[in-house]
């Protein structure tokens, strides 16, 4: 038998989890729900953040930037005209996960929190430069989102602690999109990326999805191809280098090396859906 | 799923043979392992847990040696089941020892790994990234085992 508690502030959830060290944070439960039923996960306790006010929707900071509440649909992330520009592949992402009924229960607290090697929005968010908010028993901490997965289904997120927001930076007028490869609509991906063109339009930055425990992302490589991006050798030595950091696995949805051949294309093909100067060119 | 992969061990092959057989070691070095007890001169069985992300496992093996060819091969079938659940992984393992120019072991393992139930449903390919890391560890352990304890 599973109990579920209901706490209505974070500091009592945490207080729920130190508790019952085998309880578990449950936020719209469409990933952790089907596991429980699939006898994949148990927990004598579910602590469900539902009741908690505060964490849910997008609001704009004095600063600019964007927080989402980890509560947050993915229905509503989807909908969102607070993600503009540089953050439109945030939007992009959330309006690709599953399908209605999944987007409008699970969150993205819940999602990133599970950190799911194919699922949508730890590349859009590696992309957007996001930093994750955590409150556990020793306070709270932020983690940038490329330090947040560390291993398969590992992460920052210690036991006892929760995610409690997603933090982006304040959008540029820039474009950005996400794309995903999925044998049909609403799965998950057999490949990703997330891309964003810089604020001077002669840069990118890129992050590959569901081809290693995390999303792939090179600062250096990016660097190397500001104001290089109408040069096809450039683009591939780009694309070449995100190769050399992925480490895909054999699975039904496709084969490392059936992923691997997928990186190049994608960034390709989502480059000129981004920069449609460079079709011309 | 098949999983294989080679080391070399800086001690002589009669040395790595003997440990390679001997329980008490094994526990020692491959991950998650609990116990191992004798069962009887060509059986062992084992208690071993494995955690992937959200997901713990704790398998009761048994490893039957199916032949065995001293001092170089061991070709063994391991089975088990996960206490009350329904997964039941089971995997038939080739083992080979071969000395190096150097005095040294190159030890080389197979093992056609198969899994049903719960864990099935969960997807091997993470499962083989998983094992290939715990391959990584168990070598390092082995290898620091045999080269220290000298």
């Amino acid at each position: 038998m599973t109990q579920v508690l209901f706490p209505d502030t974070l500091d009592q959830a945490v207080a729920l989890l130190a508790d019952h060290p085998e309880a578990r944070p449950i936020a719209g439960g469409a990933t952790l729900v089907a596991m429980r039923n699939a006898g994949l996960v148990d927990s004598s306790h579910l602590i469900s953040l539902d009741r908690i006010a505060g964490l849910r929707g997008i609001e704009r900071l004095a600063d600019g930037r964007l927080r989402v509440g980890a509560m947050t649909r993915h229905a509503d992330t989807a909908g969102s005209d607070l993600l503009t520009g540089s953050l439109m592949v945030v939007r992009k992402a959330a309006g690709m996960i599953a399908n209605k009924v999944v987007r409008n229960m699970g969150t993205m607290g819940g999602s990133v929190a599970n950190a799911d090697p194919a699922a949508d929005y730890l590349p859009a968010l590696a992309c957007a430069d996001a930093v994750l908010s955590f409150l556990g028993p020793e306070g709270a901490r932020d983690v940038p989102i490329l330090d947040y997965v560390q291993d398969w289904y590992e992460t920052a997120l210690e036991p006892g602690e929760i995610l409690t927001a997603i933090t982006l930076p304040a959008p540029e007028a820039a474009a950005s999109t996400y794309r995903k490869i999925a044998r049909v609509s609403g799965d998950y991906a057999t490949a990703s990326c997330a891309m964003a063109l810089t604020a001077d339009g002669q840069g990118l930055r890129v992050a590959i999805g569901a081809c290693g425990p995390g999303p792939i992302r090179d600062r250096d490589a990016e660097a190397a191809l500001h104001g290089h991006l109408h040069d096809a050798g450039a683009v591939a030595e780009f694309a070449a280098a995100l190769v050399a950091l992925a480490d895909p696995v054999d699975d039904v949805r496709g084969s490392a090396e059936y992923r691997l051949a997928l990186i190049p294309r994608l960034i390709t093909l989502v480059l000129a859906e981004l920069n449609p100067v460079m079709e011309a060119a | 799923m098949k999983i294989a992969g080679e080391f070399q061990v800086d001690a002589p092959q009669d040395r790595v043979w003997d440990k390679v057989r001997d329980p008490e070691l094994m526990v020692q070095c491959i991950p998650g392992c609990e116990s191992i007890e004798q069962i009887d001169p060509m059986a062992y069985r084992a208690k071993v847990s494995v955690k992937v992300g959200p997901i713990s496992a704790r398998f009761n093996l048994v490893v039957t040696v199916l032949s065995e060819e001293a001092p170089h091969t061991v070709i063994s079938r391991t089975s088990g089941e996960e206490g009350t659940r329904a997964s039941v992984v089971s995997s038939d393992n080739v083992l080979r020892l071969e000395p190096t120019e150097t005095g040294g072991t190159k030890v080389s393992y197979e093992a056609d790994v198969s899994m049903t139930g719960r864990l099935g449903k969960f997807g091997l390919g993470i499962f083989r990234k998983k094992a290939d890391q715990l391959a990584d560890v168990f070598v390092e352990t082995f290898r620091h085992k045999l080269e220290v304890a000298a």
